[in-house]
């Protein structure tokens, strides 16, 4: 793996509670530039408690996320999107009034001025396969579509670090194998740092290159894809305890 | 590139509407009643078209006009009555007092995520609030009303005996606001609006302030707002608490939300339909039971969010959209090639 010494997002000690209840409790990561992570876990482990946390969404009761060098932990979103960090949502939240060009110019502001900004959404768009559908309102595109519109959203931010929240949910074997390719050409020919909340284990393990593991709020495992398959707590957590 | 662009079909359509405008005192000119209506439709269209910013664009429920108007009227009122200063220049700081209350209003409420209900509560406790401070506060307001000086004809006060030069001042001022909408409308900040209007946390992953955004909307529709309120005070000739209205802050965010939300053109549509409906049904049934007229306008509205939720002028487009289709089908059936089928 061809990784610098630096890492790109490192959170410390990091701890989110609503009210009393622990969603996510004294975790440490770091991933490093040009990386494609996976973070699984089962329903409730945390996982989108933890992307909220870490970008600014959620303040954490204690500890601290670290951004490029920069300690982001109490920044707004805003902030941190122009640090170059951005992230899709489980539930797709489409802007559903707005046409899906009008949607993905809302990110590629975050970057450019008026006279740049028309060249970034055309890029954008014809980089995820929009072009058909760039005039449509975002209500009736359907699902995968949708998906999609709310990757270039995020990507038109010109993030280096993406957070993608289950973003293949809901989509049938051929989509998700699109979705998949668009996942590797955006880490491999775009070099953009990719941390990715994943129910479809298929996805999961295809293009991982490191997973991390939580479970009622705790990191449980670290490791390649075999070695997290074959985890004693891994197992433990997904299907209980052996009889 | 750029000729095409002021020469477009949609300021082709705005040109024209402006002419007629124009032209509409010609005709009524000698009826004082409708030229009293005729402003009356602009002052609201000017205040429906401003709230369009923060309410149709960036989603936000206000109910603050009436507020915004009042700081106005009092400033530029206060102004004139007391140091004799011109409404010219009155009416601009009446905006930028209004700036004022909105920053020392919006700033708290967008730090800590007020919206919907709550912002829509906040903006009308506003109105009350300041009706109730004018009130007591006995050297510029209290409960007598004051009286703007009375001329014939003048510029300088601002003073007329015909409604005319308020309605000419009223279509330049719809103009103005037509056009920073769509300035608005085309730029970043448009974009934020209309996207934070949705979906405020997905706005701000994508790097827009949102803070920022909301009381920069807020900042321009309540210049807007106090400005007007100055002229406001000119056109009725005094100054009282009073003009402070929640009945105009529902009413203006009425025309915002049946004109279409965040269209630009939807205010003006709707303040031209509703305002003048309203204004004849008082004329043909206010005589016969107080009250009654209030109670059929009621049910036109409700027909509207029924049948036309998202808006009048997406009603107008559907219609548009029919007539072009047949003309079309007209042509093609004749042999004739026609360019409007794709659009």
């Amino acid at each position: 793996m061809n990784v610098e010494s630096q890492p790109l997002l490192r959170t410390s000690n990091l701890t989110v509670t609503f009210g009393r209840l622990v969603a996510v409790n004294d975790v440490s990561l770091e991933i490093y530039p040009g990386e494609l992570v996976g973070l699984i876990g089962p329903n409730g482990a945390g996982k989108t408690t933890l992307f909220n946390a870490i970008i600014g969404l959620n303040r954490p009761a204690s500890g601290a996320v670290f951004f490029k060098g920069v300690n982001v932990t109490n920044f707004l979103p805003h902030k941190i999107c122009r640090l170059g960090m951005s992230r899709t949502f489980q539930v797709t939240r489409a802007f559903v009034h707005m046409s899906v060009e009008d949607a993905v110019r809302v990110g590629a502001y975050n970057r450019c001025n008026e006279r740049n900004v028309r060249d970034k959404v055309d890029e954008v768009i014809a980089f995820c396969e929009l072009n058909d559908i760039r005039k449509r309102v975002s209500s009736d595109v359907g699902l995968a579509s949708l998906r999609r519109v709310e990757l270039a959203r995020a990507l038109a931010t010109d993030p280096d670090l993406l957070l993608l929240d289950e973003a293949g949910a809901g989509l049938n074997t051929t989509e998700l194998s699109a979705f998949m390719n668009l996942l590797t050409q955006l880490n491999q020919d775009r070099r953009i740092t990719l941390l990715v909340v994943e129910h479809v284990m298929r996805m999961v393990m295809g293009v991982c290159q490191r997973i991390f593991v939580l479970d009622a709020g705790s990191l449980i495992a670290t490791g390649n894809p075999e070695q997290v398959s074959s985890n004693e707590r891994v197992i433990e957590a997904y299907l209980g305890k052996r009889a | 590139m750029y000729l095409r662009r002021i020469f477009s079909i949609q300021n082709a359509a705005m040109l024209g509407v402006v002419i007629i405008a124009a032209l509409v005192p010609l005709q009524l000119g000698n009826n004082q009643y409708n030229m009293v209506l005729a402003t009356t439709v602009l002052l609201y269209a000017v205040l429906a078209s401003a709230w369009n910013i923060i309410g149709g664009m960036a989603g936000q429920l206000d109910l603050a006009v009436g507020a915004f108007v009042g700081v106005g009227a009092f400033t530029s009122g206060t102004l004139l009555i007391r140091w004799d200063v011109t409404p010219w220049i009155g009416m601009p700081i009446g905006g930028l007092v209004a700036v004022g209350v909105a920053v020392l209003i919006g700033f708290p409420m967008f730090r800590f995520k007020i919206k919907e209900v709550w912002y829509a509560l906040v903006s009308i406790a506003l109105v009350e609030v300041m009706r109730v401070l004018f009130l007591m506060w006995g050297e510029v307001g209290g409960p007598t009303e004051r009286y703007l000086p009375i001329d014939t004809w003048s510029w300088y006060h601002l003073r007329f005996n015909t409604y005319m030069p308020y309605y000419y001042i009223l279509l330049v001022m719809l103009v103005i606001v037509l056009l920073v909408n769509r300035w608005i409308r085309d730029t970043k900040l448009g974009y934020s609006l209309l996207a934070l209007g949705e979906d405020e946390d997905a706005v701000e992953v994508l790097g827009v302030d949102v803070r920022a955004a909301k009381l920069k909307a807020l900042v321009i529709y309540a210049f807007i707002a106090g400005a007007v309120g100055g002229l406001y005070a000119n056109i009725y000739g005094f100054i009282h608490p009073t003009v402070f209205s929640t009945d105009m802050s529902v009413e203006v965010m009425i025309l915002g939300i049946v004109g279409g939300l965040g269209i630009t053109y939807g205010p003006v549509t709707a303040a031209i339909v509703l305002v003048i409906i309203r204004e004849y049904l008082r004329a043909k049934l206010g005589g016969e039971l107080a009250g009654l007229y209030l109670m059929v306008y009621a049910v036109v509205l409700i027909l509207v969010a029924l049948y036309q939720p998202r808006g009048l002028v997406p009603l107008f487009n559907k219609g548009w959209e029919r007539l072009k289709s047949y003309w079309g089908a007209r042509q093609r059936e004749r042999g004739i090639p026609t360019s409007i089928e794709n659009k």
